[in-house]
């Protein structure tokens, strides 16, 4: 059994080309996201994602929100983030307050159409929105 | 090697862009990158070339896993890549590859399955396949195709043809 007490490392992952840039904040209880997310296997990089957002929902109380600045995402990481937000959906029938923004360039459609989607199977505060565009 | 005949060819056919040959995880992404750039360049909107761009991810990945599923050597999972323009302008992206007779059948069927649904059908099931459990992790193959289809202006076609008796080379062109 894990110590209930012992706080789990926040997590610092710089992005990549095919991989967004990954923070989380226990103290604040944040977890960002940013970028493009395309890897061939994504849960070689998501596991370590669902896993502290697993933790922070059980060993917490307090609210969890996802900041989330991502642009592209391959099938294999959609379905990544879909185990994520069920997690959130989970946590939110049980009474947790949790919430997602995603916010996006409204150049492109298709990330406002993903997060829709996505949005579309969760019951928490989903807010989507348009980044302000420099001309 | 007639130079002039491969570049009448794919001004013939509007080739953006090809690749033969071992892909490496590496070589998807460079190649991408230049796609993106080539895509951007020509001043393509925003989704467009997201789509173009994950079509032709969502290709390579699938071949790169499925090569490794069986174990396939360099040689074995090469893989034919272009993208190119139709003579309306649509984008298309296709992908080849080598495969085991019976696997590329069972493709093939899928992709006629796909082109007979509608889009709110491609969408329920796309959700479907999500909600699949992961079996393989490194793997949403059929998740990707419906990706695909979804993205797509025109059904998907696929063709096989037999390279020895076993094998086949299996093609995919999806029009975005």
């Amino acid at each position: 059994m894990t110590n209930a007490m012992t706080m789990i490392p926040d997590l610092d992952i710089p992005g990549s080309q095919s991989t967004p840039a990954i923070r989380s904040d226990w103290a604040a209880g944040r977890l960002t996201l940013q970028g493009d997310s395309y890897p061939e296997n994504s849960y070689e990089l998501f596991d370590q994602v669902i896993a502290w957002v697993e933790r922070f929902l059980s060993d917490e109380s307090r609210p969890l929100a996802l900041e989330l600045t991502l642009v592209y995402l391959n099938t294999s990481s959609v379905k990544a983030m879909m185990d994520i937000f069920d997690l959130l959906e989970e946590a939110h029938e049980g009474g947790r307050p949790v919430s997602v923004t995603w916010h996006y360039d409204p150049r492109n459609e298709r990330i406002a159409e993903l997060a829709e989607e996505f949005k579309e199977d969760c019951s928490y505060p989903f807010a989507i929105t348009p980044t302000p565009v420099t001309p | 090697m007639d130079l002039l005949k491969m570049r009448e060819s794919y001004q013939r056919e509007r080739v953006m862009l090809c690749f033969n040959g071992p892909i490496s995880r590496s070589l998807i992404e460079e190649i991408g990158k230049a796609l993106r750039n080539y895509l951007d360049t020509q001043q393509a909107a925003p989704a467009a070339a997201m789509d173009v761009f994950a079509a032709y991810i969502e290709m390579t990945q699938n071949i790169r896993h499925y090569a490794r599923r069986q174990g396939y050597d360099d040689e074995q999972a090469s893989a034919t890549v272009v993208v190119s323009q139709d003579d309306q302008g649509h984008y298309r992206v296709s992908a080849g590859n080598l495969v085991q007779t019976p696997d590329g059948e069972r493709l093939a069927a899928t992709i006629d399955d796909l082109a007979r649904l509608d889009r709110a059908e491609l969408k329920a099931a796309y959700k479907r396949q999500l909600r699949q459990p992961r079996v393989d992790a490194s793997s949403g193959a059929g998740l990707g195709l419906l990706d695909i289809a979804r993205k797509s202006s025109r059904p998907m076609r696929a063709s096989l043809q037999p390279l020895s008796d076993q094998q086949s080379f299996f093609s995919l062109t999806a029009t975005l």
